[in-house]
């Protein structure tokens, strides 16, 4: 789910950027006023953990030849509390950015929200309503579950409307949508069960650590899994019914294919607002003038062969490509010199 | 797994590495931007755009073979997104390189122009991590006003991800050695669960001992760095070679290029 940078536009990883900031300085805020000093160690390890816990991955029974591993966020929320293990998940993704370079520098900032915040939250509210009253295993059970599913599916829905808001998309809107939110369900239930078998281990093994997450017994029946996968099917069967047909296939074309084909753009303009609003959103925040002028680009590229400026790229690209070569060549030569002279 | 597995190259020595951690960053995030907001359809200005990251990282002597298998290893998400745009854009334009023409589809153009993008963008971000030591990175981000609790968590993470990675391949390997066959979804489940559960029990109680050990020696919860962060006359001179870089091809050659 890692986004990369250039499926994002400027004005839109920006302001994900601005609220994935102010989000962590808030958190930030919380965490210091309700965490004592020894729990950095802690959260600092817990982050560790995570990128080791990925290693462990399991065979997928569905698709054979594919392998699924836990991303922690929900496992992690429950035991640290929302405020802490949103920090320890953000802090997982800027290291994977600036360290694995899963995901752009630009694209940090929907990442962290995709991933980190949205997840950590959402997941963490499901289970403490699920469980909240009197508890018992299975509404353990069910609430670990729903929250893995729903904050993984968030995340995927917000990549899909980040891109959306783009412009980057050329395919429907709803495939995109449908695509994501049907592979991201299976990666959800996968992070379920494996968190339910945490939590249900660890309270064997390790009952200190989840004394204030569980207060019952959690078992992993099969009978419990197999029910849970027909409800969640049925449930995220019919949501997606229930989109295709709430947006039409018109409008989701023209939304996505709006930059690319401005013929399409007076039609729908005038009958729906929401076309304009976004319209108008981009419009307002593109910093860069070029960028927003996209009519003209398809028709400057037909126009570029009438005035045979095809060799103006082939001299740009040419002379890049030789440019990259003599500075290669001069670094290796440089290179190859020193130790002779040294 | 050695802790500097994979920044090995940050630990070198040239004129780049030399460089504050704070321009290098500020330089790679606006360069980002520039080369993302370029126009989706133009191929060739791409190009030009690559010569800077290029350059960069070999002068500080990054070996290009490295920087472009960890561009592979992180591309599936982004070689998805672009085909599938070949399918769905099929209006067709013709393209003049050179003394050649081609009449193809639209889609293809945009294509190349998403994975010209990411792998400069990516190139950018290497050249970046790659020349700074992580800890002169978090310096240098703190003093850009990131907050101090999320430097020191980073730096934990940093500091530990190794040691945690090198527990999980021994954990890894013990099931390896035993599990010859799929025990089913059921066995598997439980089976990794059993091994994440031990590994965060483990964890934290190694967080436990961490902090014991650093409370004796006087951990308040303060992040204090040696690294004093300078802005010497070698980073201005980047900063204008970046700067005039970047804007010269965004002002003289993109009108040009298309």
């Amino acid at each position: 789910m890692h986004m990369a940078n250039e499926l994002l536009s400027v004005p839109v990883a920006a302001g994900a950027l601005a609220i994935a900031a102010g989000g962590l300085g808030l958190v930030c805020r919380k965490v210091r006023e309700a965490v004592s000093s020894e729990k950095t160690a802690l959260m600092g390890i817990l982050g560790a953990f995570v990128f080791a816990a990925q290693m462990v991955n399991i065979q997928l029974p569905v698709m054979p030849g594919t392998s699924g591993h836990m991303v922690g966020a929900v496992l992690l929320a429950i035991i640290l509390g929302p405020h802490p293990g949103a920090i320890v998940i953000s802090s997982v993704v800027i290291v994977q950015c600036l360290i694995f370079q899963d995901g752009g520098l630009l694209a940090l900032g929907c990442n962290i929200i995709n991933m980190g915040l949205v997840p950590v939250y959402i997941g963490y509210f499901l289970y403490k309503a699920a469980t909240a009253g009197r508890f018992s295993p299975v509404s353990a059970f069910i609430g670990a579950m729903i929250a893995c599913v729903l904050s993984v599916e968030a995340g995927a829905a917000l990549v899909c409307i980040e891109v959306g808001l783009s412009g980057v998309l050329v395919a429907p809107f709803g495939t995109f949508l449908t695509a994501m939110l049907g592979v991201h369900f299976l990666v959800g239930v996968v992070e379920g069960l494996l968190t339910v078998a945490v939590l249900a281990y660890l309270q064997q093994v390790r009952p200190d650590i989840v004394k204030d997450a569980l207060q019952g017994k959690v078992r992993l029946s099969k009978k419990m899994v197999m029910v849970t996968f027909i409800i969640f099917t049925v449930l995220i069967g019919a949501g997606l019914s229930l989109l295709a047909s709430e947006f039409p296939d018109g409008l989701e074309w023209s939304y996505a294919e709006r930059p690319e084909e401005p013929e399409f753009e007076p039609a729908v303009e005038n009958k729906d607002s929401k076309i304009a609003a976004v319209d108008d959103f981009q419009s307002k925040y593109s910093p860069l003038p070029d960028y927003t002028v996209r009519g003209s680009e398809l028709g400057m590229l037909n126009a570029e062969i009438e005035s045979s400026s095809g060799w103006t790229s082939f001299a740009g690209v040419t002379g890049a490509a030789v440019t990259m070569v003599v500075i290669w060549l001069s670094a290796y030569l440089l290179r190859k010199r020193k130790p002779e002279a040294g | 797994m050695h802790h500097a597995h994979i920044d090995k190259f940050a630990y070198q020595d040239s004129v780049i590495h030399r460089l504050d951690s704070r321009v290098k960053f500020i330089v790679t995030v606006l360069f980002t931007a520039v080369v993302i907001s370029l126009p989706r359809t133009s191929v060739s200005i791409l190009f030009c755009y690559a010569v800077g990251p290029f350059a960069v990282l070999v002068l500080a002597g990054i070996p290009l073979r490295f920087v472009f298998k960890h561009i592979l290893i992180v591309s599936p998400f982004v070689l998805v997104l672009a085909f599938s745009s070949v399918f769905y854009d099929r209006s067709i334009v013709r393209i003049a390189f050179g003394p050649f023409l081609w009449e193809v589809a639209a889609g293809w153009l945009r294509c190349f122009s998403i994975l010209g993008k990411f792998i400069i963008t990516m190139m950018a971000l290497i050249a970046l991590v790659s020349t700074t030591r992580f800890g002169n990175l978090l310096c240098g981000l703190q003093k850009l006003g990131f907050p101090n609790i999320l430097v020191i968590q980073l730096g934990f993470l940093y500091r530990y991800i190794f040691i945690l990675i090198d527990r999980a391949h021994h954990i890894i390997r013990a099931r390896s050695g035993r599990k010859l066959k799929n025990l089913g979804v059921r066995r598997e489940v439980k089976v990794a669960a059993s091994m994440v559960g031990s590994l965060l029990g483990r964890s934290i109680d190694t967080a436990q001992r961490v902090n014991i050990a650093m409370e004796g020696r006087g951990f308040n919860g303060n992040w204090h760095s040696l690294s004093r962060l300078r802005v010497r006359a070698s980073d201005i001179i980047f900063i204008f070679l970046a700067a005039a870089f970047t804007a010269g091809l965004f002002i003289f050659v993109k009108p040009i290029l298309g």
